[in-house]
């Protein structure tokens, strides 16, 4: 992880701020930290204030600070671009809360009990992020977690080198000090189960499942040396490190995608000592949807980028992948989603040499989620319809958010998902 | 350094080789340290405070603190650091040693007596190993030697009486330096003349006190737990050294020739000081901050101007602006103006409409769609606040323009 700021650079960066009216910055803040609120506060040297601020706004505050994709949300809405350069509005967030712990200032507050239960299923950002406003507010809350640990992607799937165990865990602490009560290795498996919830005297359920299931381009069978990104980032995660460390040294790897879990594949293997990186993607540069910092970066970084082109068959030698057959692409006319459509190049049929392959082409649901859900209203997808304003599914009392109702998506998204089912929630209970 | 104007002031029948001087104070402590700045350029040096041996001289520890302003290290600097701790006499054979090897600078020995013979041996010493003038320490605000320094500088009769001592005793000139710890600077200046002082030095560090610990309470510099009023220098007092200036060089029955300080770290600094009256400027906390090299960039600097604005020589400069510097019942109210707005640079960061709904006049709207301030010139008070606090420079987007007949704005009351 990169240094945090030192306190002399967060007030030299809060120093910079031009503390707008009306400031855009917060507007750009997806999960409604208030960026423009804490900035000013640590200007104006209330360092306490600022940390309450983050932390009551957001409950994942630090993380948001390292993993938020800034430049595209407030950083991109930042009144001092024309004249400067946007405020590192994240790095100035991820060190208030480093701030605090060092302090050992926990500002969050907790109401009385009101004795209602409240069920959660999925430990992730979005459950988290409802699970905390909702013991603010004095629910007794319980999260349903199917793995043994919590924090989801945070903890299962983003590499160390952008967010180490030990900050996960530290920002975990203050939801566990709200007495959020996580039942580990829990899963919810099926409809009946989600329906015995309410009969057990939840009075909500809160569905942020995520999602797990891994696209894929069909071009393998269990071949040695394929991967795809979920399976290999969580074996970088795991007590399996040191062996991938062993498969992966020295070897040749191409990461196929370009978003960020394709950036976060590439560099895992780079930092695993690989001989050579590529990330094969079939349009260009800049239609790949990853963080544009993450994508300079991973250049930086040495990573092959191999745009523009289409595996089309794994070459394989008894069983052990040895290569990709792709195709060049040239960039046509927009498809749905608004980006030119990548079009083959006849003749242009070549091999790229590699000895690992790993898929990073998109997460959606699982195969079981359809199973379920099957009594909830769904999209094409697989994902979860709610009603935009509070969450609310097509089931009375259950509410879901994160990645299950929007496909993947940003934490602070799933944060916002979060607190907006903890507010309706409060609502429907008719307890605000 | 670049080729250079002619720079140099005759200052009390003195030639300098500019205006640009080491102030009397720990950058001047020592030949070495001296004629290292001599060889940045400085043109003079008022040399560290001379006493006698019999009172020993303990710097308090620490001796300084600095005035941090946001990102801005040193705007101010709090000291109590004493007079030299050197035995006199090597001082005198450093400043003998100066005269000898830069003939061509001038070296001014501040002496500071604690008794009517000190002052006179002081001077008489002094003198004798070749300073070319003295300046007497009436100002220092923080000796811890009773009866001395700014103690003396606050009552005018002593002023004259080791003034006057002194004129008895030597030949070269004299300089007053004066505290700005009084209510009106000209009237201890005037016992100096009468005691026969040739110049004045203005200003001697503010009393002040910068910061106080909020852990233990203590002001800084925290002297093992005590702190102390004492000398406020640097940027920050640049303001009250240009009054006080413009104070002696108004005063006619004065017309004593001046050496500017307080606050002085750039060319644009060291001429307003001339403009303000003074004919030299004596520089401590620029270098405390920058070191002698600032002395380059000053130098420069005063050179580029004078060849923009068609100065043959800094004596050209001394006290132009003092007819533009009047009392404030001269202005004329019936010339009234606006803020004006050049919107296309605008980055809509809205803090003119935030200080005009809360200390100006109202006079702005703001449009949430455009993120735009919506400028009424008719309830416009022409206050200007907004200016200072608007990002956009370079020119600054709100800028001042006169409106003839303007109405004058008067608050209504409210319903």
């Amino acid at each position: 992880m990169e240094p945090c700021f030192t306190p002399d650079q967060a007030y030299a960066e809060a120093g910079r701020c031009l503390l707008c009216f009306d400031a855009p910055c917060s507007k750009g803040c997806p999960a409604g930290t208030d960026p423009g609120t804490f900035i000013r506060k640590l200007r104006l040297r209330n360092i306490k204030g600022a940390i309450a601020t983050v932390k009551n706004n957001n409950i994942l505050g630090g993380i948001c600070g390292i993993l938020c994709p800034v430049s595209g949300l407030c950083e991109k809405e930042c009144a001092a671009t024309p004249i400067d350069r946007p405020i590192q509005i994240g790095r100035v967030q991820r060190f208030l809360i480093e701030h605090g712990r060092k302090l050992k200032f926990n500002p969050l507050e907790k109401k009385e009990p009101n004795n209602i239960n409240i069920a959660i299923i999925g430990c992730g950002p979005s459950g988290l992020s409802c699970a905390a406003e909702l013991a603010k507010e004095g629910f007794s809350v319980d999260i349903f977690e199917k793995k043994p640990k919590p924090g989801g992607v945070m903890r299962y799937l983003i590499p160390d080198h952008r967010l180490s165990k030990e900050f996960l865990n530290e920002e975990l602490k203050d939801i566990s000090s709200l007495g959020v009560n996580i039942r580990y290795k829990s899963p919810v498996e099926s409809g009946e189960e989600l329906e015995k919830l309410l009969k057990e005297g939840y009075r909500a359920v809160y569905i942020a499942t995520g999602t797990w299931g891994m696209k894929s381009l069909g071009l393998a069978s269990v071949y040695k040396g394929f991967y795809n990104a979920k399976e290999f980032l969580e074996k970088c995660k795991s007590t399996e490190k040191p062996d991938m460390k062993k498969i992966i040294s020295g070897k040749r790897v191409c990461v196929i995608g370009g978003g960020d879990t394709a950036i976060d594949a590439a560099e895992s293997a780079l930092i695993l000592d690989a001989k050579d990186v590529s990330i094969v993607y079939r349009r260009s540069f800049a239609q790949m949807p990853g963080d544009e910092n993450g994508k300079i970066e991973a250049l930086k970084s040495g990573i092959n980028f191999l745009i523009l082109t289409q595996p089309v068959k794994y070459l394989t030698n008894g069983g052990r992948i040895t290569g990709i057959e792709a195709v060049r692409n040239k960039l046509g006319t927009s498809d749905t989603s608004g980006r030119p459509r990548p079009v083959p190049i006849s003749g242009s049929s070549h091999i790229i040499s590699t000895d690992i392959i790993i898929e990073a082409i998109g997460f959606g649901p699982e195969d079981d989620s359809k199973m379920l859900f099957e009594k909830f209203k769904l999209s094409e997808k697989g994902l979860i319809l709610v009603d935009e304003k509070t969450g609310t599914t097509s089931k009375k009392s259950f509410y879901a958010g994160g990645d299950i109702t929007r496909g993947p998506s940003l934490i602070p998204e799933a944060v916002a998902d979060g607190k907006r089912a903890a507010k309706a929630i409060l609502e429907d209970m008719e307890l605000s | 350094m670049a080729k250079l104007l002619d720079l140099s002031i005759d200052f009390c029948d003195v030639k300098f080789p500019n205006p640009v001087l080491l102030s009397s104070s720990p950058v001047s402590n020592t030949a070495e340290m001296i004629g290292r700045a001599f060889e940045y350029g400085f043109g003079g040096v008022a040399y560290k405070t001379l006493g006698f041996d019999n009172i020993k001289i303990i710097h308090p520890s620490p001796r300084m603190a600095g005035y941090t302003y946001g990102s801005n290290n040193l705007i101010g600097l709090q000291n109590v650091e004493q007079i030299t701790d050197r035995p006199l006499q090597d001082n005198l054979m450093d400043i003998e040693y100066l005269k000898k090897h830069w003939s061509n600078h001038v070296v001014i020995a501040s002496i500071m007596g604690f008794s009517e013979e000190e002052w006179i041996e002081l001077a008489k010493m002094a003198a004798g190993s070749g300073a070319d003038i003295l300046e007497l320490n009436f100002s220092c605000p923080h000796m811890t030697v009773e009866g001395s320094g700014m103690k003396v500088g606050q009552s005018f009769g002593l002023i004259e009486k080791f003034t006057s001592t002194v004129r008895n005793v030597v030949d070269i000139p004299i300089l007053a330096k004066m505290t700005p710890n009084i209510t009106d600077i000209t009237e201890p200046a005037l016992s100096a003349k009468k005691g026969g002082a040739d110049g004045l030095t203005a200003i001697n560090t503010v009393r002040a006190l910068t910061e106080i610990g909020l852990d233990d309470n203590v002001p800084k510099p925290n002297v093992a737990g005590i702190g102390a009023m004492s000398g406020y220098s640097g940027p920050a007092i640049k303001p009250i050294g240009l009054r006080c200036v413009t104070e002696l060089a108004q005063c006619t029955d004065l017309n004593l020739p001046i050496a500017g300080c307080g606050g002085i770290e750039t060319w644009v600094d060291t001429t307003e000081y001339l403009l303000c009256g003074a004919s030299l400027v004596q520089i401590t906390t620029g270098v405390v901050h920058y070191g002698y090299r600032i002395v380059e960039d000053i130098l420069e600097g005063l050179s580029y101007y004078m060849e923009e604005k068609g100065f043959k020589s800094i004596s050209e400069i001394v006290g132009k602006a003092l007819p533009n510097i009047q009392p404030t019942d001269r202005f004329d109210l019936s010339r009234q103006g606006v803020g004006e707005y050049d919107l296309d640079r605008c980055v809509g960061c809205g803090q003119c409409y935030i200080v005009c709904q809360d200390a100006g006049g109202q006079c702005i709207d703001w449009d949430y769609d455009k993120r735009r301030p919506v400028h009424d010139e008719e309830k416009c008070l022409g206050c200007m606040i907004c200016s200072f606090i608007c990002p956009v420079s370079d020119p600054p987007l709100i800028s001042y323009r006169e409106v003839k007949n303007k109405k004058s704005v008067i608050p209504p009351v409210s319903e």
